[in-house]
């Protein structure tokens, strides 16, 4: 082949694509779909019965705000890292990784604009509880009880956004192992419902497991933080970033690496 | 302006590509000619990074596909047209598009018009949408940043014969005001018609490359040249009398000798021609020839195509 002068792309007149604008793609990529939209409306509809069904039937000295934020922040807990496994695999499981991949082929752009983009759609999520929880207290006010306004704030910290949060991670952490909608989703309820259960029974059998537990399963582990005074002591705290390092720390680096190297087919 | 230069891609023990290097040129059309598997995608592929060579790089007007910010402004990809969210409409799969490059939402239309979407197929979801639909809304992808470089991957693959037509008037088009395409067939008569420069893969290798003439001299030294005449057998005596092969085919005659040849023939034996053609069928016989299964033994190390260098 003969060296001649290659013509070159002049590429001045495009900036790279900021990160804001694929975050925003991603949240539209989050809603844009039925299973998206309804999915993320189901929730905010689910919070919304379970607070009426515990208003009507709790008794009036527990509809505190308090009270009623536990609730919802419990509904969240299971259903807000489904969002995000969900915005995760479709890349893979409805194969649009494709285009998403080759419109921005620095993977970890796309990696980042996803975790922000499933982190505020979360946040959105977690405000339009308050707001529920906050509209049932006054409901619960208007009809006999003498509910309490105030929050302590370790409760909404850590029993409400730190617990979600971490939810959210290892939903993505799952999200990016897999990368397989149907697998994520179960590989999700597994390690938050059945892998605590499992702790819980062995604990009961063997009390060198019951001290063990803590520090090696992360739901365990997370107990301190919306349970009790919502603050966990330093014992607690290390046994939520010892467990957190086995669930979500090690998850999430091999999840990410694997998504960077994927081939998307 | 593509360049790909000596790339490599092994799976395993399997070689996908091997060793491939060619270029495309503004301004022409390109077809990348192959039977199924013979490396086509996996070369496309590697050109906007979906994969990483084992060895060898692809470049794109000097850059690496990674290097270039806000890709599909520059570069028009088609790979996969089903490779979409299915619960999608095909104008939200536009819009998402356009909100990445940071496009106009006006640009959507404007594509959805260009490719024949009517606002109804628009709003269908893409489970709803037929093969050459997609095919259409996949084109539409590829040139919504109004990029200077197109890469697809069968674009012709479900269009019907007026949408295949379309194509190739679009393709033409986009060439003459200097873009470079790229596109990529296992069928001939798909790609000879619009292609400038055709390059033949099988097995990973490249097995012929260059234009339509090129390619027909490099066939085994000889030319095919397609004749009737309205008296076959005096013309098929004359040219057997000159020295060129003669068979029959359908209503005329093949030959293996170049039109001018045949021509000259006919002239001086007196005569007269109703069709004379280069021969379509000597293509179609390289095609395989050099393509099939056993080719790669066959044609061990051809790069570039050399007048009579490629055994018959």
């Amino acid at each position: 082949m003969s060296t001649t002068a290659v013509p070159t792309l002049d590429v001045s007149g495009t900036p790279r694509t900021p990160l804001s604008r694929l975050v925003g793609v991603e949240i539209r990529k989050a809603l844009d779909t039925r299973a998206g939209f309804w999915f993320a409306t189901s929730i905010v509809g689910l919070v919304l019965v379970v607070l009426l069904i515990y208003t009507l039937v709790a008794p009036d000295d527990s509809k505190n705000f308090e009270d009623l934020l536990g609730v919802s922040g419990g509904v969240l807990g299971y259903f807000l890292p489904i969002l995000i496994i969900m915005l995760v695999t479709s890349e893979q499981s409805q194969r649009n990784g494709l285009v998403t991949f080759t419109l921005e082929p620095q993977r970890s752009r796309v990696v980042a604009a996803k975790f922000l983009a499933g982190v505020g759609l979360a946040a959105s999520v977690m405000v339009l509880a308050s707001l529920l929880a906050l509209i049932f207290t006054a409901v619960a006010a208007a009809t006999g009880a003498s509910p309490e306004w105030s929050v302590d704030g370790n409760l909404l910290f850590n029993g409400f956004v730190l617990t979600n949060l971490v939810g959210i991670v290892v939903g993505f952490a799952i999200a990016t192992l897999l990368m397989n909608t149907p697998a994520g989703i179960v590989a999700y309820f597994v390690y938050a419902l059945i892998l605590p259960m499992a702790a819980g029974i062995l604990s009961e059998l063997s009390s060198g497991f019951e001290k063990v537990a803590p520090w090696i399963e992360f739901n365990t582990a997370q107990m301190p933080l919306f349970s009790g005074d919502y603050q966990p002591s330093g014992e607690e705290w290390a046994q939520i970033a010892t467990s957190g390092v086995i669930w979500l720390v090690i998850p999430l680096v091999l999840g990410t690496m694997r998504l960077l190297r994927i081939e998307f087919k | 302006m593509i360049t790909v230069d000596r790339l490599t891609k092994t799976y395993g023990a399997y070689t996908a590509v091997d060793d491939v290097s060619f270029v495309c040129q503004p301004g022409r059309v390109t077809g990348f000619l192959g039977p199924n598997g013979a490396g086509k995608t996996t070369t496309m592929r590697v050109m906007v990074g979906l994969t990483l060579p084992t060895r060898g790089q692809i470049t794109i007007g000097g850059l690496r596909y990674h290097d270039i910010p806000n890709p599909g402004r520059h570069v028009g990809t088609l790979l996969d047209a089903s490779a979409q969210h299915v619960g999608r409409s095909g104008r939200e799969i536009l819009s998402i598009a356009a909100q990445t490059m940071g496009l106009p939402k006006t640009r959507v239309d404007e594509m959805l018009a260009l490719v024949g979407l009517n606002d109804d197929e628009a709003g269908r979801r893409l489970r709803n949408y037929s093969l050459g639909m997609k095919q259409r809304l996949g084109i539409a992808h590829a040139l919504l940043g109004d990029p200077s470089v197109l890469i697809l991957d069968e674009p012709a693959n479900g269009l019907d014969p007026a949408g295949i037509r379309w194509m190739r008037g679009l393709l033409k088009g986009y060439a003459d005001r200097g873009g470079t395409v790229l596109l990529s067939s296992h069928l001939l008569h798909e790609v000879e018609q619009i292609a400038d420069e055709m390059i033949l893969i099988g097995r990973g290798k490249i097995v012929a490359q260059g234009d339509r003439e090129t390619l027909l001299a490099g066939a085994n030294g000889t030319p095919v040249t397609m004749v009737t005449s309205l008296d076959n057998t005096a013309l098929g005596a004359a040219l057997t009398h000159a020295g060129h092969a003669v068979e029959p085919a359908g209503a005329g005659l093949k030959v293996l000798a170049s039109p001018e040849q045949v021509g000259r023939t006919a002239l001086t034996a007196g005569v007269v021609l109703t069709d004379l053609r280069s021969g379509g069928a000597g293509l179609e016989d390289l095609f395989l020839e050099l393509t099939s299964a056993d080719a790669r033994e066959a044609v061990p190390g051809v790069g570039a195509p050399t007048p009579g260098g490629i055994p018959a």
